[in-house]
């Protein structure tokens, strides 16, 4: 039986190939799925290898204005690190807009921006004055380049655009990062450029003129601005990553919003004419931000963010932000209650309205009650599953999420007595519902 | 729960690892130097590819297909198409191997504890338990598949292997940059990455995880089988957790370690095994193959 191992050889030998068939025929039969599974997307042509992440949102002003938004955003990463990003935003708004007036014990009647006798609308005693038929629409798209030029430094370019029938506004923004200390700590310079364009209805009033005269300018109006950024990202621990950043933004032209209008009230209370807004044409802002993600265990991870603001207007504002993301179920699923808390002070020429007895106002003012000093509260909470994927994707991710918004004036000015039992910082209040499809 | 956690670090000047845990192992995809962005967008596909078959073949899982079969012993059941390929797979490897490599094995793992002690089971035990293994007794028409009473399924031989070969073909057909692919020793790569070929070390299995030896890899796939810490030891004999299936006793005189060179990670896996299974001709039945491989004994 000595032949017996040679005998062997050929058999073993052998065994070989037909492992390398059976092989084949396992990942074969694999290679073939996956590529079934990438053809599937023919269909959706341009879309293939695009991860892509859409929403809808509903938000809602308790009684006022209604948004409805659906967003679009289509990424893709390339293999030598580029990665390019288009978005896209719808906006239907609809409903009533505050006009700045102050809320009185007689009726106020207003005439509408679009200055049709028809659109003339008028506030019921003891109402905040809101024009009743704002409507708008807003469409904008934005774009984003990214391309690593070394192992380490990467340069981001991008454009904005956003349409409204009466404003116009573009933005370019270019950004650099470096990396080092192995990638743990980047680096990044950003820079902003926006214009804008205003065109509007009845012309732009002039600035602290009064209401009724109705003195309208020809012709649009323009805004520009410039910003900068510096930041810092540091891996503190493998759990932890920190981001640190400050900005400085300038405004230039024209900064009015050309649709408020100021009450000017008597010593008993009454409303005895209206001034249009009139704000400097320059504001400079500063903030600083700062934002720590860290993953605690397996299912919980926070992020927190810190944001100071301070703009040559005299409002500061500071605001927190957390998010506290709880997976479950094999990271299927997960549930991320959100709390966000805000406060400003208010900007040095916000009133809510002109005592009749002062001087007539030479200086700035607006009763804007974005400009005035208030707390904000969000509650939120997102709930996301994973689904299989569609066209090839390894998955794909549904989401819900509801948030409520509330408002609340944080000083009020002393009144005379004829104002007094009026409800003359209705606060606000909102909710907004956005389900999303990332896939 | 497992973590799925994904963690990007550079290695080195010119490397990222995208690192995670699957199959109770280290798992990680090496790239070249890109945005951390990049390499999380790759080691996720990997990743997930590792985790869905994890968790579709896993034994310690009672949402896995394995456990469904379990649970439809006697009965007849059609498997998925996936499921199907790889029972065929191992059916071929039984034949080819003469029987040596069957994935019905694992019950003998209920007699033998291999924990360096010098515990080794009674005769008795293990007779009882060889009525249990043999792949030839399961029916198997493609896709159906019936179980018989007391046998158990086990990928847990080929799973490895074949999870990185899926995440290969799903990292090549997006025509990814270079990449190499190592789930807990088993690792497949594309092609060179810029600066020189992939480094590899193999490790020895019973030290410190100090690799002994490091090899250029510029692609193809190398897989290691060995008896690790895994062994019983009596009467100065070394038993390893490489079990015969026909005596259910260890295969006596097997490397402690081989690794083998081959196209695909499920090839080299199985030669690696299948030579562990020769025992003392190991070597012998590698140099017959006519592959790349190396021995630790």
């Amino acid at each position: 039986m000595q032949l017996k191992p040679k005998a062997l050889q050929p058999n073993a030998t052998n065994a070989r190939r037909r492992l390398i068939a059976a092989s084949c025929a396992l990942l074969g039969a694999a290679g073939a799925r996956s590529q079934q599974a990438n053809v599937a997307p023919a269909d959706s042509g341009l879309l293939e290898d695009w991860s892509v992440d859409s929403a809808l949102a509903y938000y809602h002003e308790d009684g006022r204005i209604l948004a409805i938004e659906p967003v679009v955003n289509l990424a893709k990463v390339f293999a030598d690190g580029q990665s390019l990003n288009f978005n896209g935003t719808f906006d239907s708004l609809s409903g009533s807009s505050p006009n700045g007036a102050l809320t009185s014990h007689t009726a106020q009647t207003f005439a509408s921006p679009s200055g049709k006798a028809a659109h003339a609308y008028t506030t019921a005693p003891g109402q905040l004055p809101v024009d009743p038929h704002y409507q708008d629409t807003r469409i904008a798209v934005g774009a984003n380049w990214t391309v690593p030029f070394t192992r380490v430094d990467q340069v981001s370019v991008g454009a904005k655009l956003s349409d409204e029938h009466d404003f116009l506004s573009a933005t370019v923004s270019a950004s650099i990062a470096h990396d080092f200390n192995e990638k743990n700590t980047t680096l990044s310079f950003g820079i902003d450029n926006e214009y804008d364009s205003l065109h509007p209805i009845g012309g732009a009033p002039v600035a602290g003129s009064d209401y009724a005269l109705a003195e309208k300018q020809t012709g649009g109006k323009t805004k520009d601005g410039v910003g900068v950024l510096l930041g810092v990202t540091q891996v503190m621990t493998r759990n932890w990553l920190s981001e640190f950043n400050v900005s400085v933004d300038r405004f230039k032209g024209y900064l009015n919003d050309p649709y408020k209008i100021t009450s000017i009230i008597d010593s008993a209370g009454n409303t005895t004419g209206y001034e249009y807004e009139s704000r400097p044409d320059q504001r400079t802002r500063k903030s600083a931000y700062w934002e720590n993600r860290v993953a605690w265990n397996s299912p919980l991870s926070t992020a927190l963010s810190l944001r100071y603001m301070s703009d040559d207007w005299g409002i500061r504002s500071d605001t927190a932000l957390l998010h506290v993301r709880w997976s479950l179920s094999n990271r299927d699923r997960y549930i991320e209650p959100t709390f966000r808390w805000y406060r400003q002070t208010a900007a040095s020429f916000y009133t809510p309205f002109i005592p009749s007895t002062a001087e007539p106002t030479t200086g700035y003012e607006s009763s804007d009650s974005r400009l005035g000093a208030f707390r904000a509260l969000t509650y939120g909470v997102k709930y996301a599953q994973k689904l299989p994927g569609v066209g090839g994707r390894a998955e794909s991710e549904f989401s819900i999420r509801a948030e409520y918004y509330q408002q609340t004036f944080a000083e009020r000015v002393p009144v005379p007595a004829g104002l007094q039992g009026l409800d003359l910082y209705p606060g606000l209040k909102a909710i907004l519902v956005q389900i999303g499809w990332r896939f | 729960m497992p973590d799925e956690r994904l963690i990007v670090e550079a290695r080195g000047e010119n490397l990222l690892a995208v690192r995670f845990t699957a199959m109770a192992s280290p798992c990680e995809v090496l790239l070249p130097s890109m945005s951390h962005h990049a390499a999380l967008a790759i080691g996720t596909v990997a990743a997930q590819e590792a985790w869905r078959v994890e968790k579709k073949y896993s034994r310690y899982r009672d949402d896995s297909v394995t456990a469904w079969i379990h649970e439809n012993r006697g009965t007849p059941i059609e498997v998925d198409e996936e499921t199907a390929s790889l029972i065929d797979f191992a059916n071929q490897c039984f034949d080819l191997s003469e029987g040596l490599f069957d994935i019905t094995s694992g019950v003998l793992r209920r007699a033998w504890t291999f924990d360096g002690s010098d515990r080794i089971p009674e005769a008795a035990a293990i007779e009882r338990l060889l009525p249990l293994v043999g792949f030839d007794k399961l029916q198997w028409t493609s896709p159906y598949l019936l179980l018989p009473a007391g046998l158990e399924l086990d990928f847990g031989g080929i799973g490895k292997e074949y999870a990185v070969d899926r995440a290969y073909e799903l990292l090549a057909a997006r025509d990814w940059t270079p990449f190499l692919i190592n789930f807990g020793g088993d690792l497949r790569a594309n092609r060179s990455p810029p600066h020189g070929p992939w480094q590899v070390g193999i490790e020895r299995p019973d030290t410190d995880r100090e690799p002994t030896m490091l090899l250029d890899l510029e692609s193809g796939a190398l897989a290691t089988s060995g008896d690790s810490r895994r062994y019983v030891l009596k009467d100065g004999i070394r038993y390893g957790h490489i079990l015969h299936p026909s005596t259910g006793w260890p295969v006596l005189g097997a490397p402690r370690s081989v690794t083998v060179a081959a196209s695909s990670c499920t090839e080299a896996g199985l030669l690696a095994t299948m030579a562990l299974l020769h025992g003392d001709r190991a070597q012998a039945f590698l140099d017959e193959q006519g592959v790349r491989y190396w021995l630790l004994k």
